[in-house]
């Protein structure tokens, strides 16, 4: 009866894992292979300030990261879109715990979080314009707006799927609430939060431009505005081409492993 | 002293509609320290009730139950009493050996002494090997044993147990029977136990307490004088079955 399971069955989904992953990754090359091909005929027949040719949006990026002020914007980005998400995190992992864990606090502030959710990120970028002028906050604040209520929201739903039965545990021990916050409702969330954390970077980042571009003196989303103005469409090209990148390599280096780390205790799924 | 004493409780649920339901009615028992007690009845008839009564889960309506001496009003010492559910109710995200200790984290409890207990318990129901195991790696007894370790490693001296192992095969479950009477008496607890099944009650008991429905009552009270380790396919064994389950279908009401 007491029988571990096997070290080969165990490992066998891993390697099967493997095997795929070495044939997405000839089918994502063909995909860019093809995307090339598209994008070099299409510029033979429009002007490059249409579309600019992938070799001058090449030569464009590489003098791009040879200025001295592309690291410099690429890290006030980076900074404006990590202190927006930390504080969203911060303020929406425990108010959407408190919300799910009390049902007298989650209907009472449920519209609340259906008006947040409704409001665009562009609206908040207006008003944040007029509360704070042009400082790092005005686009803080966006991405706090825009991160906040959805990881609220994913870490609110979480708590719904936390196991009555497990609470019936914690209560025959006389576990203290505030242990069974941080023993069963915190773990058995922490998938939900985690998606609702990967949801709120792809929108932090995506609408830190849209702040930028309105109210700040410095970043990605001003040198954008600044090269459309000037038509210099290759180096909008070139900063684009820049954050695909950043945020494939953000999911495939951070975010993916972290979750294979997080979640290893879940049973792994039949294949 | 006895560890549980239950004097004439009473308890009605609530209805949507009609009168509340009346789920026990003048309940009498004792169970002495170390004593095994077993409630039986069938399903529906208020026997996880009176468990969670027990338990201090759920207030009786009327009468009052003592534990260890002590009012359960003024009980404070919970920790000398453990419930095992009928499901191991694992947590999923923690090994073995930390599901074992959520047992002890409600207290507060040096790590090393902590560290020290869990072992010690892990040892006890022989799953030392499997401590780093997630519970979807264990089978369904190994699970049971993690279950029983979580309760065990607060050294408690009573041990509520809702229809335990049920959801094992016979041989797993005939395992944990004299794994549990084994350490009960390793640890001179008291264990009360409700079960549908009577083959369970008279394996394990040394007092089996019948439950009849309608509202819940005792039908009565059976002592069980044989030697233990019981064999369940001995004649003595199936005689006290037989008596039992005339006595559990002497009325015709459907529960």
């Amino acid at each position: 009866m007491l029988v571990r399971t096997p070290e080969a069955v165990l490992r066998r989904p891993k390697a099967g894992f493997v095997r795929t992953h070495g044939g997405t990754l000839l089918q994502r090359l063909a995909l860019i292979g093809l995307a090339l091909a598209a994008w070099y005929v299409g510029s033979l027949h429009a002007p490059s300030f249409v579309l600019p040719s992938p070799a001058r949006v090449w030569t464009a990026w590489t003098g791009l990261v040879a200025t001295p002020s592309f690291a410099a914007d690429l890290g006030i980005t980076l900074g404006r879109v990590a202190a927006g998400f930390a504080l969203a995190a911060l303020v929406g992992l425990p108010l959407g715990l408190a919300l799910g864990a009390s049902r007298a606090l989650g209907g009472f502030f449920e519209p609340v979080l259906t008006v947040m959710n409704t409001v665009s990120s562009a609206i908040w970028a207006i008003f944040a314009l007029i509360w704070f002028g042009l400082s790092n906050w005005t686009t803080i604040f966006v991405v706090f707006m825009t991160a906040m209520p959805l990881i609220l929201t994913n870490v609110w739903q979480g708590t719904r799927t936390v196991s009555a039965e497990h609470l019936e545990l914690a209560r025959t021990f006389r576990m203290p609430r505030r242990k069974v916050l941080t023993k069963i409702y915190l773990p058995t969330i922490l998938p939900a939060f985690f998606s609702g954390a990967r949801l709120a970077i792809g929108f932090g980042a995506r609408v830190v431009l849209v702040a930028e571009s309105l109210g700040a003196s410095s970043g990605i989303g001003y040198r954008l505005r600044q090269a459309a103005d000037l038509v210099q469409t290759d180096q909008v090209f070139a900063w684009t081409l820049t954050l695909v990148a950043l945020m494939i390599g953000l999911e495939t280096l951070v975010l993916k492993p972290a979750e294979r780390r997080l979640f290893a205790w879940k049973k792994a799924s039949p294949a | 002293m006895n560890a549980v004493e239950i004097d004439h409780v009473g308890k009605w649920f609530g209805q949507r509609e009609g009168a509340p339901l009346h789920v026990l009615q003048d309940i009498d028992l004792t169970v002495p320290q170390r004593g095994v007690v077993a409630i039986v009845g069938a399903s529906g008839c208020g026997k996880s009730t009176l468990l969670n009564i027990i338990a201090g889960l759920i207030e009786p309506d009327a009468g009052g139950v003592r534990l260890f001496g002590t009012a359960a009003r003024e009980f404070r010492n919970w920790r000398a009493m453990t419930y095992m559910f009928q499901e191991d109710r694992l947590l999923p995200w923690r090994t073995a050996v930390q599901n074992v200790a959520f047992g002890l984290e409600a207290g507060s409890m040096p790590a090393a002494e902590r560290r020290r207990r869990v072992d010690e318990t892990l040892d006890l129901v022989g799953l030392s090997r499997f401590r780093d195991a997630y519970p979807h790696e264990l089978s369904g007894g190994m699970r049971s044993r993690v279950a029983l370790a979580r309760s065990l490693v607060t050294e408690p001296s009573l041990l509520l147990l809702d229809e335990p192992f049920s959801k094992l095969d016979p041989t797993i479950r005939a395992q944990m029977h004299s794994e549990l009477l084994r350490i009960a008496a390793l640890r001179a607890m008291a264990l009360i136990f409700v079960t549908h099944d009577v083959e369970e009650a008279v394996v394990l008991a040394d007092r089996i307490v019948v439950l009849q429905p309608y509202p819940g009552r005792v039908r009565l009270v059976q002592k069980v004088a044989l030697d233990r380790p019981r064999d369940p396919l001995s004649e003595a064994v199936t005689e006290q079955v037989r008596h039992l389950r005339l006595a559990l279908s002497g009325e015709p009401v459907p529960c």
